[in-house]
């Protein structure tokens, strides 16, 4: 209004984080550096059982204690934050990458490719989520692969209508028309004046989404349709340490806690929600 | 008791990098204030001052009589209770002031209700009352997205004056209006005074500031550089600023020196164009053409079409019928000036990049830019910054410097300055004019002021639903132009 | 500043409505509908695929699963597969199983040899039951707390609920449910950890749902809240001279619950996925557990009946939002 004329807006092309998603990277890193630093620092195998050394105490040798199997906890939780970071990465990939293109392909070009797009999208937005990863996940019973192409299919929905949506409104903008008639191309427009836009919002989905592949995983395995046991993954630990909680409390926050900063570090890195 | 209604002592507002001089009024019933001034002249925080309602971070300090109370004006909320009953606050964009999910008649019946106190059904009556006498009657059942920014701001009119406060304040009531609806509105502001109240306008238009009449404060970043009454102020203006501001007024302005005779082609002609939008027919059979070098000016009422025409001559949008013929071997001579300058560029990037974008794009002459930024008086320092980051006017000098490195033969300019300062105003479209005589370079200027296009133009075309249904052909040379 | 932030705001919010305005409310009602029968063909289709998909002894392990290791013999292999159409080509066997779910005919389960139909009707009245509880809990913790917290933007109460909503929301609900349970009826004994029966068995499963949905609704309330506090039409509100409560009663708490219940339709997501997650962590009849143990079963009807009734479940609960915000912005109305 009246006080200032400029209107300063330096933002890059990658969106400078603020405070909250600083502490969201960081705690995500020191989670990456606990995923991958202790199976090179500790020889543990996370499937090997001590049927004599069950449920014990954390010690020197085992920093967690072991579980119900007396296995290493954290030989365990190390590898199954690899495998939901792991599971987060590539579903969230190929989730991302058709999504933004197409949903720019859609926003861009408008008719019937637009329509039909659109149409695809909310045939699959007709059912909640888990309800869809839940009924592939039947047809292949605790497979790794089964739950990725369940989860990419729920994920690339979101990249595809926030891209669209923002890519009909900044075709029709001025400053697209303006450097149309400076006699500029479609691949210029697109670095100059659309991925600037699309970028931070895009991070932002797949941050979210990164943390809701994590979180679907982990609720198929706590209710045994997920991953099958003996592989360590978060939900899976959950349930099966439940019936020990009296005896081993700490053996059972553990999972938890670590579910809760993956998924807090996540939810931190978005920042606001852009739907 | 104080013969005044509306009096303020040295009142000062401080802080972010504001600072606004002591300012004092003494206002008796049936008188009226202006203050004039451009953006970031404070004149609105003033008013707010008066209102108590101040950013956060903003602090005024002074004395305040209202009515013949005496306020601290430090005390931000020991007004509230005078609003709606003796202040009245009339807000900058009315659209936005109105609750979008409300009715227009509702808005001003709870005012009637909940300030002046009148019960459900009297508050109604009179509501409907208030409407009908504002000529409004059918916009009362309308929510205020399908009501026009004149029908809004008679609505806003009628909401905040229901609690028949005497002093009125009127913060840029005529923002974004044209010119008839512009009047009308200033028309409608004169009733406080006549009827006893006190208004207090603020404004940037002198033309508005002159109608109202009473006594004129010029401001300018928060200092009072001249006031006395408008017609000795707006037609004698003592202070240097204030000449300058009231030369930058359009009907001041010096005429263009003539075009004389060309035999050069016209870079574009367009024979019985016809459009139709939203089944609503914009013209029919318009013909024109534009000349190397020649300015031609488009006026008329928001909505009647000025934009699209531009743009079906760049070829941007479709005509419905007729043909557009334009000068061959310029595929990129026809440029177009946008109303808004920053939405007119990717945020995101410095100008120099931009700049750098297009010369290698077209491998143009880096020579060229530095004269001609000089011309148009940009500073180099000015490509380190996005396009954000620098004026309204700079950036839009920066636009037509982008358009002309193209050597453009054709350049529609959709109200180039209409979001500008006057005093930048004048500047930006006096250069607009010379260069583009210079270079030979046709132009299309639309403004809703017409004395703008009067003073800038070569000739000028009227748009409006009467001229084009009832002549036909709406193009006709300027009186004195040929 | 602020006038701008709050123009952009509701113009982010009329831009979404736009997009329903062509449509109206018979168009909104036919677009529902049609998104239940999508819904029905997708659960349909994935069921087809996963009967062909049952390895070659499903039939016997199925029947063996129905009558008893003892009892099972070829003609009763035989039965299962003719149920599941086992039999036949794939393409007709497809509009068969199809044809079968627009009349309503989902068949007998596998498991129990009781008709879909009636164990479903059974399980949603378990399954509405709970849902209802959670989302009323919800409406009650959520959006209050999220209008006092928009009220003042940064204030105390605002970082608080902030901060516990960040909290919640990095908590799968079945985490929520573990520490409820953990806290409530193993720790301190108040409450049922599982089972049904009682009402005080509905109330740590109700909970769980309903924190995970408040955690989100007072953020999306607080953010309306606050977008309306500092909208144009607030302020002109107040200085009109409407005083504080009338103008937070008659232009805030409209204007700011269109979003709330706007946004309820993607929190129903979060509902139905934690309905599957909840009833089994708390052993609760409804339709959510009975999906999963239908899926350890391999029991293909009950799959499809369980998830095309929450399939179904969620478009009634959306039509439902469509229709609150109808009444609630009279801009759609008068589209």
């Amino acid at each position: 209004m009246n006080g200032s004329t400029l209107t300063p807006s330096r933002r890059l092309a990658l969106p400078t984080l603020n405070g909250r998603q600083r502490l969201g990277a960081t705690l995500l890193a020191l989670l990456l550096a606990f995923a991958w630093l202790v199976p090179w620092l500790f020889e543990a195998d996370p499937a090997r059982q001590q049927l004599t050394r069950i449920l014990q105490l954390p010690t020197l040798a085992e920093p967690l204690g072991t579980d119900h199997l007396g296995r290493s906890l954290l030989a365990r939780l190390a590898s199954a934050v690899r495998l939901s970071l792991g599971m987060a990465l590539l579903s969230v990939a190929s989730a991302a990458v058709p999504g933004v293109i197409l949903g720019v392909i859609a926003g861009w070009r408008g008719g019937w490719l637009d329509r039909v797009l659109g149409s695809m999208a909310d045939a699959f937005l007709a059912l909640p989520g888990l309800l869809l990863v839940l009924l592939l996940v039947a047809i292949a019973p605790g497979n790794f692969w089964a739950l990725y192409v369940g989860i990419s299919l729920v994920l690339w929905i979101e990249y595809f209508r926030v891209v669209r949506a923002r890519t009909r409104v900044l075709v029709a903008s001025p400053q697209l028309e303006a450097s149309r008639l400076l006699g500029f191309g479609p691949l210029y427009l697109f670095r100059r004046h659309l991925w600037p836009e699309l970028a931070p919002q895009v991070l932002t989905l797949a941050a979210f989404g990164a943390a809701s592949a994590i979180l679907a995983m982990a609720a198929l395995g706590f209710v045994s349709v997920g991953l099958r046991p003996p592989t360590a993954e978060l939900g899976l630990m959950m349930i099966e340490l439940l019936p020990y909680y009296h005896e081993a409390p700490w053996a059972m926050a553990q999972p938890i806690l670590v579910l809760f900063v993956l998924v807090l570090s996540l939810n931190l890195l978005a920042g606001r929600d852009p739907r | 008791m104080s013969a005044y209604l509306l009096q303020a002592e040295d009142v000062t507002i401080q802080g972010e990098g504001v600072t606004i001089a002591p300012f004092s009024c003494a206002l008796k019933a049936g008188s009226r204030l202006t203050l004039l001034g451009e953006t970031g002249s404070g004149k609105s925080l003033l008013a707010q001052a008066i209102m108590g309602t101040l950013p956060r971070g903003l602090s005024a300090r002074g004395r305040l009589v209202i009515d013949g109370e005496t306020f601290d004006a430090a005390d931000d909320k020991s007004r509230r209770a005078l609003w709606g009953r003796r202040l009245a606050l009339l807000p900058q964009e009315p659209w936005h002031a109105l609750d979008p999910t409300m009715r227009a008649v509702a808005q001003v019946a709870e005012s009637h209700r909940h300030v002046a106190g009148r019960d459900r059904r009297a508050a109604l009556q009179a509501a409907w009352a208030d409407l009908t006498e504002l000529g409004l009657a059918e916009a009362g059942g309308k929510l205020p997205g399908e009501l026009s920014g004149g029908m809004a701001q008679w609505v806003a009119f009628a909401a905040a004056s229901a609690g028949g406060a005497p002093i009125v304040i009127a913060d840029e009531p005529t923002k974004g209006l044209d010119a008839p609806r512009r009047d009308a509105v200033v028309e409608l502001l004169a009733r406080t005074p006549e009827s006893g109240g006190v208004l207090l306008t603020i404004t940037h238009d002198i033309d508005v500031a002159r109608r109202l009449g009473g006594e004129v404060v010029i401001l300018r970043q928060g200092q009072v550089i001249e006031r006395g009454a408008a017609q000795q102020v707006l037609t004698y203006p003592q202070s240097e600023y204030g000449q300058e501001l009231l030369n930058a007024e359009p009907s001041r302005w010096p005429r263009p020196a003539p075009l004389g005779e060309t035999t050069q082609a016209p870079v574009v002609t367009a024979t019985d164009l016809a459009k139709t939008r939203g089944g609503r027919e914009l013209f029919r059979e318009l013909s024109l053409t534009v000349r190397p070098g020649e300015i031609v000016g488009v006026v008329g009422p928001s909505g009647c079409g000025k934009s699209t025409l531009g743009d079906m001559l760049l070829g941007v949008t479709r005509a419905d019928g007729g043909k557009i013929q334009r000068t061959s071997g310029h595929p990129l001579g026809f440029q177009k000036l946008y109303q808004d300058p920053p939405a007119a560029f990717s945020p995101h990037w410095q100008l120099s990049r931009l700049l750098d974008d297009l010369v290698r794009r077209h491998r143009l002459d880096r020579s060229a830019i530095p004269p001609l930024m000089a011309r148009l008086g940009l500073n180099e320092h000015l490509l380190e910054r996005r396009p954000g980051e620098i004026s309204g006017g700079e950036l839009q000098r920066f636009a037509i410097l982008r358009v002309l490195l193209l050597e453009p033969c054709f350049l529609f300019a959709d109200e180039p300055t209409s979001r500008l300062d006057p005093i930048t105003q004048r500047r930006t479209l006096a250069l607009l004019v010379e260069l583009a005589r210079e270079r030979h370079c046709g132009v299309m200027l639309v403004s809703h002021d017409p004395a703008l296009i009067e003073h800038t133009c070569d000739r000028r075309i009227v748009l409006g639903d009467e001229q084009v249904s009832a002549a036909g052909q709406a193009l006709y040379p300027a009186p004195e132009l040929v | 500043m602020s006038e701008n932030q709050a123009a952009r705001a509701t113009s982010r919010w009329a831009s979404r409505w736009t997009s329903h305005r062509t449509t109206g409310l018979g168009g909104l009602l036919l677009q529902r509908l049609f998104q239940a029968g999508l819904v029905a063909w997708v659960v349909g289709t994935l069921t087809f695929v996963l009967t062909r998909s049952l390895p070659g002894d499903m039939a016997y392990r199925i029947a063996a699963g129905r009558y008893g290791h003892d009892m099972v013999n070829t003609t009763a292999a035989e039965a299962v597969r003719a149920e599941l159409a086992l039999d036949q080509p794939a393409l007709g066997a497809y509009f068969g199983w199809l044809w079968d779910l627009i009349q309503l005919d989902l068949g007998r389960s596998l498991v129990s040899g009781e008709p879909v139909v009636a164990e479903l009707w059974h399980q949603l009245g378990h399954s509405l039951g709970l849902a209802a509880l959670a989302v009323l809990l919800s409406l009650l913790l959520g959006p209050p707390l999220g209008l006092l917290a928009g009220l003042k933007p940064n204030g105390m109460l605002d970082r608080v609920s902030e901060v516990a909503a960040s909290v919640l929301r990095a908590l799968p609900p079945f985490a929520v449910g573990l520490i409820l349970i953990l806290i409530f009826s193993v720790t301190l004994g108040w409450l049922p950890a599982a089972g049904h029966g009682r009402s005080a068995h509905g109330v740590l499963p109700a909970l769980t749902l309903a924190l995970a949905l408040a955690a989100i609704s007072s953020r999306v309330a607080r953010n309306a809240m606050a977008d309306v506090s500092q909208s144009a039409y607030y302020a002109f509100s107040r200085t009109k001279g409407l005083g504080e409560r009338l103008s937070f009663l008659r232009h805030g708490l409209r204007n700011a619950a269109v979003p709330v219940v706007a946004y309820l339709g993607v929190q129903f997501v979060y509902l139905i996925e934690g309905v599957v997650v909840v009833e089994t962590l708390f052993a609760w009849p409804g339709i959510g557990h009975a999906l999963v143990h239908a899926i350890v079963a391999r029991d293909v009807p009950m799959i499809q009946g369980t998830a095309l009734v929450m399939g179904l479940m969620f478009v009634a609960l959306n039509t439902v939002v469509d229709l609150l915000c109808h009444w609630l912005d009279p801009r759609r109305r008068s589209a």
